[in-house]
């Protein structure tokens, strides 16, 4: 049985745990009173945040899993006030996620924007391999809005930065900006994302603990995760009454509106893992191969899966990618916000001076 | 002139006063026996009444110095002269009215110049001599019976008279519904009875109906040495015939109260015989309805024999297996010297529901345990 340690971090971070622990528990604020989560694994949740309201807010998550790291009222987006609130609590949160006890993957999820997520990550990434060498650590990591403001743009392009240098085991990212078509407005589209990405993980760690047709194991999961950049996606599909067909399932799985990122897995994907579910009558052998194939024509390695499992066709895709030109754009776009930031403050400060020279050699009068 | 009218006057008061000393008056009295009549030198005592059916009184008229002494028989309403009567400075006595044995009513005519008759009432008993007086009396030997039961009727005549009692005879009016004569019937004593004397009868009768029965009076009929007839009555009095003597056995059934379903209690029975005769062979038998889910030990009993006013008292174990309303029936079949009789008594017992005494708990302790968890839950989840 797999030790999975699924960490939120910052308040975004903790969303999607306490998403993943709702949906552990199916969804039922009755089931969280009467039975505990049903997870696939031994999964242990640990919530950590600088906002002690962001940690009040969670519904599903265990009292215990939540850690507060005392920095006054969270780090204000600010990425320094974040990791030397990291450094100044390094030993406690260490010491919380020692007590989860073994540990075989890892997963950090966080926002790249916000100020606790984006600053402890990197910094919790680098604490975690020093200390459990074999563990594999895997990133989940949100983009922002584009048009939530400079300061989220520059601490996302920072931020994705020192987490590629974290030497995890591989990034999935997640966009908010491609994902809020989903919903109309920004709350809903926070939930739905969050619960997007809470069964997209839940059904990974499902896989790679069951006794597969064919096998994917948590070693294949990071060679796929090892691949091209080491940043990849994840993309899925449920099948229905309607169309049951495993074939469509997978073309689904892996389109572009089915992913949490926006990528062309055809063109894009280094390696890939496609997770097969579904009861035994669905899962046509030579449709699935065909699809597979087709797949790996152009990704290199596809692992497959298959899970045999009373119900229509759910396919999981999860795949590196060679190249993210959508991640170029968001760098571009931090960049302009950059300097249009430090612009600003130039000219307010300029303004400032000018203001101030108004009363240059000027005493006051009284 | 003056005087000549006055000595007129007196001459005719004195003329006058001599004519009137000259008129006969009389004075009537109302005599008992021994009273006497004193006027002048005449003493006259009532000696007796002779015959109150005749209207004959005897009267004695006598003088100082023996000049006179006369006992005369005197008819009501007729004149009786001595010394030449009234008219001749004599006595002219007449009995009008004989009221009783003892009394009369006697008129005295005399000479006006004789001075006043007075009455001297006799000191001595007013009984006059040579009277019987019989009394009767009726008695019972029993002053309750039973029907089908003998009684001795004694009739007893007593002379507390003075003379002698003759032609005795009795008259009596017995009950005869109530009653059939064995023997000595009717009474019968002897004819004549001296003073002192008495003389009873006895004859025996048998009840044969029951109730109250007035016993009337027997009368007795006499007549004196005068020939007078008499008679005298007993008192009635009041005689209670019960019916026939026989056993009545009373069942009582006391249970210790309601049994809780599964309980058991007890069953006092007693058995009393309430009748005036002993019951025998007695045989007591019960029924139960329903007869399921409810049982009783030891209610079943016999007794050889329970004599009048006795009581036999016995328990039964009552065990109540299922909740309800249940009856008891008591029959007691027992003997009397002829017939035999049968007594039932009916109790209920009440068998109660099964008490769960803490089925609230059932209630409660899911809910606190739930409302326990959940707090537990809340308290997880409470950050």
């Amino acid at each position: 049985m797999l030790n999975v340690l699924m960490l939120g971090i910052g308040q975004c971070g903790n969303r999607i745990l306490d998403a993943i622990n709702k949906e552990a528990f199916g969804g039922s604020m009755i089931n969280k009173y009467c039975f505990g989560p049903k997870f696939p694994s031994r999964v242990d949740t640990l919530a950590i945040n600088t906002a002690i309201n962001d940690l009040k807010e969670l519904r599903f998550t265990l009292a215990k899993d939540r850690l507060h790291v005392p920095n006054l009222h969270g780090v204000g987006a600010n990425r320094y006030n974040g990791k030397q609130a990291f450094w100044d609590n390094r030993d406690m949160i260490m010491e919380e996620i020692e007590k989860r006890g073994d540990i075989d993957i890892t997963f950090v999820i966080t926002s790249t924007s916000g100020g606790t997520g984006s600053s402890f990550s990197p910094l919790l990434i680098q604490e975690l391999k020093r200390r459990y060498r074999k563990i594999c650590v895997i990133i989940v990591a949100v983009l922002p809005f584009r048009e939530e403001g400079a300061i989220y743009l520059q601490n996302a392009a920072f931020s994705i930065r020192e987490l590629m240098e974290a030497e995890a085991d591989g990034l999935i990212l997640v966009d908010n900006q491609y994902l809020k078509r989903y919903s109309g407005d920004i709350a809903s589209a926070y939930d739905k994302i969050n619960s997007m990405v809470a069964q997209r993980l839940l059904f990974l760690i499902d896989s790679l603990d069951s006794e597969m047709l064919m096998v994917t194991d948590l070693g294949d999961f990071k060679t796929v995760m090892s691949g091209g950049l080491c940043i990849g996606t994840i993309g899925f599909f449920q099948s229905d009454k309607k169309n049951p067909s495993v074939k469509s399932a997978i073309e689904n799985s892996l389109k572009p509106s089915n992913l949490l990122y926006p990528a062309n897995v055809y063109d894009d994907a280094a390696r890939a893992m496609v997770i097969i579910q579904g009861s035994k009558e669905y899962l046509e052998v030579d449709e699935i191969t065909k699809e597979i194939e087709r797949l790996s024509a152009s990704a290199g390695q596809v692992f497959k899966g298959l899970v045999v499992k009373r119900g229509y066709p759910k396919v999981l895709s999860v795949f590196t990618l060679a190249s993210v030109p959508e991640l170029e754009s968001l760098y571009a776009q931090a960049a302009r916000a950059i300097q249009d930031e430090k612009d600003r403050k130039k000219r307010a400060k300029k303004q400032l001076t000018d203001a101030f020279a108004h009363i240059e050699d000027m005493d006051e009068i009284y | 002139m003056k005087l000549v009218y006055l000595a007129i006057f007196l001459l005719l008061v004195l003329c006058a006063h001599a004519q009137n000393d000259d008129e006969t008056i009389f004075d009537e009295f109302t005599l008992n026996i021994g009273d006497r009549i004193e006027i002048g030198n005449y003493r006259i005592l009532f000696i007796e009444v002779q015959s109150e059916k005749d209207g004959l009184a005897i009267l004695g008229v006598s003088k100082p110095g023996g000049t006179l002494d006369e006992q005369r028989v005197m008819l009501v309403n007729n004149a009786n002269t001595f010394d030449g009567g009234a008219e001749e400075g004599g006595l002219t006595i007449t009995v009008e009215e004989i009221f009783d044995d003892q009394t009369a009513k006697v008129r005295v005519e005399h000479k006006e110049n004789m001075g006043t008759a007075r009455k001297r009432v006799s000191e001595g008993p007013k009984i006059a001599k040579n009277v019987p007086n019989l009394i009767v009396k009726k008695n019972l030997d029993k002053g309750r019976l039973t029907v089908g039961e003998d009684v001795k009727v004694t009739v007893t005549v007593k002379n507390i008279g003075t003379g002698t009692a003759s032609s005795i005879q009795l008259e009596d009016l017995p009950p005869l519904s109530e009653f059939t004569f064995l023997a000595g019937y009717p009474p019968k004593i002897k004819d004549k009875l001296e003073p002192e004397e008495s003389d009873s009868a006895i004859y025996v009768m048998t009840a044969v109906n029951d109730g109250s029965v007035k016993v009337p009076s027997i009368q007795v009929k006499y007549k004196d040495s005068k020939e007078n007839q008499k008679s005298n009555n007993s008192a009635p009095f009041d005689l209670i015939i019960d019916p026939k003597s026989k056993p009545q056995l009373n069942i009582e059934m006391v249970p210790s109260g309601p049994l809780p379903a599964g309980g058991q209690g007890l069953l006092n029975i007693s058995i009393a015989n309430i009748g005036r005769a002993s019951a025998t062979k007695i045989k007591i038998e019960s029924d139960i309805e329903p007869s399921v889910g409810f049982e009783a030990i030891g209610l079943d009993k016999t007794f050889f024999e329970i004599p009048p006013g006795k009581i036999e008292s016995y328990s039964a174990q009552l065990i109540g297996k299922n909740s309800g309303n249940y009856t008891i029936i008591l029959r007691a079949a027992y003997s009397s010297s002829e017939e035999s009789m049968l007594s039932e008594m009916q109790t209920e017992i009440v068998v109660l529901e099964r008490e769960y005494k803490y089925l609230y708990l059932l209630l409660i302790i899911p809910i606190m345990a739930i409302a326990v968890w959940i707090l537990k839950r809340y308290r997880e989840y409470k950050y």
